[in-house]
Formats: C-alpha cells, sequence, structure tokens
C-alpha cells in the first residue's frame, strides 16, 4: 500500500498514542505510555504486516525508553514505538515475546543492562553479562547529579 | 640459540582466538591467511586446536567473560609459543578502556598464569596484513 | 653381513623407515607445492615438512588427564609400524621381486592399520570432539574399504593371480573395467590419505581438528610423519596394482617415477578442486555409485576373461 494508505492506518491508533512525528517520508516515531505498547505493536504486527526488528532501551532524564522499530517492506519505512516507562524505581512493561518468538533475547538484554521488567516473559535469564556479575547492578542505567 | 626456537621459527602454526572484539581485527586475521599473502611461504598455517599451535593472535579486549576461557586456551598451547596481541583493543584496552565489561588487556591476564610469557604487540584498529607480517618478522628476529 | 643384520637394515634404512620417512617428506613437500601453485601463489620451500616435524619434536607433550594413556601414546606407533611394513614390503617386492603368493591380501590388511591406529587413538583422548571425529572415520572406513577390495577383484580376475608381482607385470588399465576401477581406487586412496573431498573426519574447521585435536609435540609429529609415509606407500600400491609397476633401472625407473607422480598430482588435483561432502554423502557415494560402477567393472572383466577380449 502507498504512504498514504500507511498514514491513513495508523489514524486507527490515534487515541493510544501521545504524538506521531514523520522525520522523513520513510520514518515514523509513535510515541506512547509503557501500558499502551503491547497494543500498538500487535496492531502493527498482525493489523499492517510490520516486521520486528530490534529494541532498543534509554536511559533518559525523566523515564526510560523502549524503543521497538518495525519495517514496512513494501516501503521501506521503519516505524518505531516509543514506549515511555514513567517509573524509575520499578520499571515494567507488558513482553512482547509471547507475541513476537524473535523480541525474547533483546528483551533480556535489556533487562540485564537497564534493569526493566518484562511482565509476562517466557524464560527471562541472564543474556550477555558475565556469570560472575552481581545482581541487581545495572551497567547502562546512567549516574545524574542532583 | 636453541634449536626449539630456531624450529619454532621456521614453521609456525597459528591459532586464532577473539576474546570479545567487534571483529575487524578478526577479519583481518582471515585475510591475512588467505592466498593472497601467501603466509604459508614461512611456515604459518592456521589449525584448528590450540594442542597444534605455537602462536596465538588474540584479538578483541578481553571481557570477564573471555578472561577463563583465554587461560585455558593459554595453557592448552605447549610451550614454546608465542602470544600475539592483535588490534588496538588486545594490545591496550583501546577504546573499551574504563568498560564495565572489561578485565583487562591481553597481556595482564596472560602474566597472571605465566610470568615469563612472550607476547608479541600488533596495534592498530585493525591492523593491517602487512603490519601483521611486520610484526610477526619483528618478533622472530627478537627470539 | 648375516641374515638378521641385512633383513634390520632393509626395515630400517633402505627400503624401510628411513627412506621412506625422508621420501614422504619430499612428497608431502609436493602436495604443497602443487596446492599451491593451483591456488596462483608460491608454496612452502623443499625443507618445510622436516622443519614441521622437528619443531613438533621440540614442543611439550600434553596428554589430558582422562585418557588412556597406554592406546594415546600406543595409537601413532602401531599406525607407523604398519605403514612402515605396508612400504617396505612393496619396495621389496619392486627392488628384488620377492614375491610371495597372497601378498596383495596382506597389503589390503596393513593398509586398513593407519586408519584403525587414528580411531584408536581419537577414542582414547577423552574428547568429544576427538570422539566425533572417530565415529566419522569409523563410518568412512566402511564406506571405502569395500570399492576399494572390489577394485582389486578386478584386477585379480584380469591378471589371473594374486601375487603383486605378476600384478604388476601386466598393466591392467588398458581396459574399461580397469578404467574403471582404477578411478574408484584413486577415490579410495584419496579418503584414506585423508583429503579433501574426503577429509570429514579430520575437518579443521568443522570440528577443530577433530581426531588429533588433543595430540601435542612428538605425538603429533608421530602422526605426521606416519601420513607422510602413507603417501608413499599408498600411490606406489596403486602404480604397482594398475599402472603395470615400477622399474628399478633405467627408463622403467623414470617412467615408473612418473607414473607415481602422476597418480600423486592427480589425488593433489582432486584434492584441491573440491569441497568436502558430508559423511552421508560419503557412504552413499561410496556404496551407491562406485559400487555399481565398479558390479560393472567386475562383469565387464570376467566376460573378458572368458572370451579371451582383452580391452574389457
Amino acid at each position: 500500500m502507498k504512504l498514504q494508505e500507511l498514514d491513513d492506518s495508523l489514524q486507527a491508533l490515534k487515541d493510544k498514542v501521545i504524538s506521531v512525528d514523520k522525520t522523513t517520508d520513510k520514518r515514523i516515531y509513535l510515541t506512547c505510555e509503557s501500558e499502551k505498547s503491547f497494543g500498538i505493536c500487535k496492531f502493527l504486527y498482525e493489523d499492517l504486516g510490520c516486521r520486528f526488528v530490534i529494541a532498543t532501551g534509554i536511559d533518559s532524564d525523566n523515564y526510560f525508553e523502549i524503543l521497538y522499530h518495525f519495517a514496512y517492506d513494501e516501503l521501506g519505512c521503519v516505524i518505531t514505538v516509543k514506549s515511555l516507562v514513567r517509573d524509575k524505581n520499578n520499571p515494567s512493561v507488558d513482553s512482547l515475546a509471547n507475541l513476537l518468538p524473535a523480541a525474547s533475547w533483546i528483551e533480556r538484554e535489556v533487562h540485564d543492562e537497564l534493569g526493566i521488567e518484562f511482565k509476562g516473559h517466557p524464560d527471562m535469564r541472564r543474556l550477555i553479562l558475565a556469570d560472575d556479575w552481581p545482581e541487581g547492578v545495572y551497567p547502562l542505567r546512567k549516574e545524574r547529579k542532583k | 640459540m636453541s634449536w626449539k626456537i630456531k624450529a619454532l621459527k621456521k614453521s609456525t602454526w597459528v591459532f586464532h582466538v577473539n576474546t570479545g572484539a567487534c571483529n575487524n581485527c578478526d577479519i583481518e586475521v582471515v585475510d591475512l591467511l588467505t592466498p593472497k599473502f601467501d603466509v604459508e611461504r614461512f611456515g604459518i598455517k592456521l589449525v584448528g586446536s590450540p594442542r597444534h599451535a605455537d602462536a596465538l593472535l588474540v584479538t578483541g579486549v578481553v571481557t570477564a567473560q573471555a578472561a577463563p576461557r583465554l587461560r585455558e586456551v593459554y595453557m592448552q598451547t605447549p610451550k614454546p609459543c608465542v602470544v600475539f596481541a592483535i588490534g588496538a583493543c588486545a594490545c591496550g584496552t583501546g577504546i573499551f578502556h574504563k568498560g564495565y565489561h572489561v578485565v583487562g588487556p591481553v597481556d595482564k591476564i596472560i602474566r597472571e598464569i605465566d610470568p615469563n610469557a612472550i607476547i608479541a604487540y600488533v596495534p592498530g584498529c585493525p591492523p593491517k596484513p602487512e603490519a601483521m607480517i611486520s610484526g610477526v618478522v619483528k618478533a622472530w628476529s627478537a627470539l | 653381513m648375516s641374515e638378521g643384520l641385512q633383513e634390520l637394515f632393509w626395515i630400517l634404512i633402505f627400503p624401510g623407515f628411513v627412506f621412506t620417512v625422508a621420501l614422504g617428506l619430499v612428497v608431502s613437500w609436493v602436495v604443497r607445492k602443487v596446492s599451491a601453485r593451483v591456488q596462483w601463489r608460491k608454496g612452502p620451500p623443499l625443507m618445510q615438512p622436516l622443519w614441521d616435524v622437528i619443531k613438533l619434536t621440540g614442543k611439550e607433550v600434553l596428554i589430558p588427564e582422562q585418557a588412556n594413556r597406554m592406546v594415546f601414546i600406543g595409537a601413532p606407533m602401531v599406525g607407523m609400524a604398519g605403514v612402515l611394513l605396508l612400504s617396505t614390503m612393496l619396495w621389496r617386492i619392486t627392488i628384488s621381486h620377492s614375491a610371495f603368493v597372497g601378498d596383495i591380501i596382506v597389503a589390503i590388511y596393513l593398509m586398513v592399520l593407519p586408519s584403525l591406529a587414528l580411531i584408536l587413538g581419537s577414542s582414547a583422548s577423552a574428547s568429544p570432539h576427538a570422539a566425533l571425529g572417530a565415529s566419522r572415520e569409523m563410518k568412512l572406513v566402511m564406506g571405502y574399504e569395500l570399492p576399494l577390495v572390489l577394485a582389486l577383484i578386478v584386477v585379480v580376475i584380469k591378471a589371473g593371480s594374486i601375487s603383486l608381482a605378476a600384478i604388476a607385470a601386466q598393466a591392467p588399465i588398458a581396459s574399461i573395467s580397469g578404467v574403471l576401477a582404477f578411478l574408484v581406487s584413486l577415490l579410495c586412496i584419496q579418503a584414506k590419505l585423508g583429503f579433501v573431498p574426503f577429509d570429514i573426519a579430520e575437518s579443521e574447521t568443522e570440528i577443530a581438528s577433530g581426531m588429533l585435536i588433543e595430540y601435542s609435540g612428538v605425538l603429533l609429529a608421530l602422526w605426521k610423519i606416519m601420513q607422510a609415509m602413507m603417501l608413499v606407500a599408498l600411490p606406489l600400491f596403486m602404480v604397482m596394482v594398475f599402472l603395470g609397476g615400477f622399474g628399478t633401472s633405467g627408463w622403467p625407473l623414470v617412467w615408473g617415477i612418473g607414473k607415481y607422480l602422476l597418480v600423486v598430482v592427480l589425488a593433489v588435483l582432486i584434492k584441491n578442486t573440491n569441497p568436502r561432502v558430508r559423511i552421508d554423502q560419503a557412504m552413499k557415494f561410496f556404496w551407491v555409485f562406485c559400487g555399481l560402477a565398479l558390479a560393472a567393472a567386475v562383469v565387464l572383466a570376467m566376460v573378458g576373461n572368458a572370451y579371451g577380449i582383452g580391452w574389457l
């Protein structure tokens, strides 16, 4: 389907997202709260037929961000779902692993490095940290001066 | 010089160890062992087991997971042997200095188990195959 | 010199151990040089295989804790003994024509010993890689021994005798069944020497040197020497059985050396132009394809013998 039709079908998500940004024609960012991200990803995967590429975890000032990148191969677009996890003390979000087995390992890595809990993940084991790395120490969290 | 070292210089069998590298140095090492540079003229051959090796080509900054394995591989290599630290990361941690997963450059890990180890450094990011050949030749003339 | 001392000379110096090892190192250099030229590069210098062996004797020997020491150390010696005996026997037959009836059967028996020694040595290594290599080598041996024996049956039918000297006097290759048998047994020899496309058991990249993974130092040098000696004995066997023997002086000698080098170079060229096959593909190849080709060759040979047609 063409770019315009893609824009129209993304309108169906209007009530779930905070904002839709198009930096270029082929790059779309959907910002949303962490509770809504599972529903949006499900829509992208099942209804639009996008392909899951990878996820990213970022430690920003007021929230954690988890970015899920989906590729829409017909048009060569990449649609990114930016999920804001506002609770920095007990961050948690619904896991995509049961819907998309491909997301299982990247969620393990984000959990290892940032300590975000993925609810419902079938196999949350340590992935990339060394075997003798202490539990509860999350290396990629930033230290901020107050 | 002892006949063992003389024979070692004439026929060096190398084994490649990656201790957490970004793979750039590994690509260059594999490049070195292709027919273009023809290192078989010098008696250098790639072997599949550390027990057959005379020289270990170690790439990568040594991560916490890789450190015990590197020690095992070094102990499995029959002496006399030479360790070549290939690339800036292996010579002295390179850009991963102060990373949370970095245990130290290659020579720190190897000297913990063998203070008399023979270690040669080939810096570069990644070093060209010509630089690696030059490193091997300098190591042989220093032995 | 007394008889015993003369026999000792034959076995240890010429044409036994020293001669075979020296010739084997030269032939393994030929193998590496031809491989290098095929790949458009210069190869190693002539003394390279010798330096390899010298270097290996200077390294320390590491034996795994759980390995069976006696078998681990004894296996390369058993293999070397088998090849040494085979090579001495074959050279003595060509040089002094001291053949005996049924020596082709002794040769087949002795040719199995190096492969058996490899299997024993790697099974005693207490390593999963070596065990995998051993199981693959066992399957490979089961694969190529049958076509090899069938090919030799073709030759025996054509020559009408099981004495190597009598077979060498004719040149069984000058016939259709002879050519078929020669090609099939060339591939079997390829597998026995451990060359690609049948070097499954010692595949470097797949199972980290497979069978010989735990060997180091002097023991590895013994294996390399054994493999060099096989490079002398097996092509010589092929020349004697198929190509009409090896002369001892004058033109037959030069001709013989030419035939011997032909077999070696053929093996190396096949080695350099083919990828490695999987073990199940190798078994299928040996039993189905080679088996059928050889069945046809046996029939042709018997028909040719019965009706007196030489070129069948």
